[in-house]
């Protein structure tokens, strides 16, 4: 199959998805309000921690609010694209469901990675947005058409690293058959995507700045858009993006030739 | 088809107390064998909430920096109140009893109790106690874990009304914490789905019940509110008392408070259940 037609699935399968939830639009809008209480809830702590302090690790309460707007806008962009698939990808390893995905004519990961979208995600990371923007007019700051289009790319980097961890703990199960859960470890992970690089320090620093990267890709972002660009910054967020996602996509193509089907 | 309204809460008409603790003590048994099938997801779980542990840890620990006290408290206390608060978590919090009364009613397997000399409200409880005290099994090597790191900033109570009190109140809060599963479950009479429901309330409840920050670190006025409502009592008070965060003059009302919402849920399982049987039409079983 060439681009083209890989494409065309996708936007059939999106089409197919979006019809699907408009079925169910009560859920929908249950969903959608869910996910707004929780972005609520992560402002508030914001501002209670901030009513009783004046800076965190070094961040203002506007520039923290920048950072976990960006946090949210990466994650939602995922939910709405990859997460659900991803999350049922370990499930349909162990019941033998993968054997749908590997007989059609595609790239397995494409076609598991793709097969529909999770509509709740979009409407928020426009929250997100709206946060980030709003933050942006309390800092006073107006940044050129460069920062946006390196933060944007950012961002991108930020949603392939989301992609690369959970597919890392989802090919878990073309070894770890008989383990259910482990994908709840993707949530706990990226919890630290909302806390400020400088508030870590030791062994988390090690773990959670520079070998996963999952603080780096909220936190250089935001700093582009507050200190102006910096191309290190840049070139670490990059390189660490592919090297993750490089190892993900690996282990899964290493893992399915593992795969021995089930109970079929 | 007409159903009876199911056995009386407590024991049945002619049911001797010894007959009647039996059969609870084998319902025990039975949740007991039921948690441990999953106790190595319970096991991941809760090593997965040292993360959680760590994020809260990290956050306030920077918060702390060039800061003695917030909210009148020291960073020993707030870290305390964090490691207490994953403890309880698993000790007291009801996970999955909600969808597990909700699949009882839609799938009909509810129905065998209705046929039985047995307390659909007491199988429940029971089975709840007894897989709580298999998640605090499950939890406590992370704790152990994240006390290797941070006994510095661990604290035990030393006056001995707090031990006292978080015994009663811990208590209630998991009857709390069940009985607010269990009306929700109940709600499967009359909806087909109710995980959307389930997920809205838990956002709201894993805020008002203290587990994102202290409640006392809001602004006094919300604080005050946010102590007539029942969430503040199903996981906060018990937490808060042991981590010193309440004095006993402050804690006293607050059992009072506790119990009256024991009790008012109950009364709202009562009714949800009768009213509830009503529209049950017995499917499947």
């Amino acid at each position: 199959m060439n681009l083209k037609q890989y494409l065309k699935i996708w936007v059939a399968s999106m089409r197919y998805s979006i019809v699907r939830t408009m079925m169910f639009r009560f859920d929908f809008l249950v969903w959608l309000a869910v996910d707004f209480v929780w972005m609520m809830v992560n402002i508030l702590l914001i501002e209670v921690i901030f009513s009783h302090v004046d800076n965190l690790a070094g961040w203002g309460k506007y520039e923290m609010l920048v950072l976990i707007g960006t946090a949210m806008i990466i994650s939602r962009i995922f939910d709405f694209f990859f997460m659900g698939n991803l999350l049922e990808l370990g499930g349909k390893i162990r019941l033998g469901e993968f054997d749908f995905t590997i007989i059609q004519p595609g790239n397995p990961l494409f076609m598991v990675s793709t097969r529909k979208v999770d509509l709740e995600g979009l409407p928020n990371a426009f929250v997100g947005l709206g946060v980030v923007i709003y933050s942006m007019g309390k800092l006073g700051l107006e940044p050129h058409v460069g920062q946006i289009f390196l933060y944007a790319l950012m961002l991108i980097c930020g949603i392939l690293v989301h992609f690369g961890v959970l597919l890392t703990i989802a090919s878990a199960s073309f070894w770890i058959v008989s383990t259910e859960g482990t994908e709840n470890g993707y949530f706990n992970l990226f919890q630290f995507s909302r806390l400020p690089r400088s508030a870590f320090k030791g062994v988390f620093n090690f773990l959670l700045v520079y070998f996963l990267p999952v603080v780096i890709i909220s936190n250089l972002p935001a700093r582009t858009l507050i200190d102006g660009i910096n191309w290190i910054h840049m070139l670490w967020l990059t390189t660490a993006t592919g090297l993750w996602f490089f190892f993900a996509c690996s282990l899964f193509s290493y893992g399915s030739r593992r795969y021995t089907s089930a109970s079929s | 088809m007409k159903i009876g309204v199911g056995a009386p809460a407590i024991g049945l008409p002619g049911e001797g107390l010894s007959h009647f603790l039996a059969k609870y003590w084998f319902i025990f048994l039975l949740g007991l064998q039921n948690a441990f099938i999953y106790r190595w997801n319970l096991l991941i779980r809760a090593s997965f909430s040292l993360l959680n542990l760590a994020v809260a840890v990290i956050l306030w620990m920077a918060a702390f920096r060039g800061q003695t006290e917030i909210g009148g408290y020291g960073m020993e206390q707030t870290i305390s109140y964090f490691i207490v608060l994953m403890f309880f978590n698993y000790a007291i919090s009801a996970f999955t009893e909600d969808y597990q009364i909700a699949t009882d009613i839609r799938m009909g397997t509810i129905n065998q109790f209705l046929l039985k000399p047995m307390n659909y409200l007491g199988y429940r409880m029971t089975t709840f106690f007894a897989s709580r005290f298999v998640s605090v099994l499950a939890v406590i090597a992370p704790i152990g874990v994240s006390l290797l790191f941070l006994s510095a900033y661990f604290y035990l109570p030393d006056e001995s009304w707090r031990w006292t009190l978080v015994l009663v109140t811990g208590t209630m809060a998991a009857m709390l914490q069940f009985l607010f599963a269990y009306c929700f479950g109940l709600l499967a009479f009359w909806f087909l789905e109710i995980r959307g429901l389930v997920i809205f309330s838990l956002a709201v409840e894993t805020f008002l019940s203290g587990q994102i920050f202290p409640l006392d670190l809001l602004p006094a006025s919300l604080y005050r509110i946010s102590q007539f409502l029942p969430f503040y009592y199903q996981m906060y008070f018990p937490v808060a008392i042991f981590s010193g965060r309440l004095s006993l003059h402050e804690a006293l009302p607050g059992v009072v408070f506790q119990a009256a919402w024991v009790l008012a849920l109950f009364g709202i399982s009562q009714i949800l259940w009768r009213f509830g049987l009503r529209q049950h039409t017995a499917v499947g079983g």
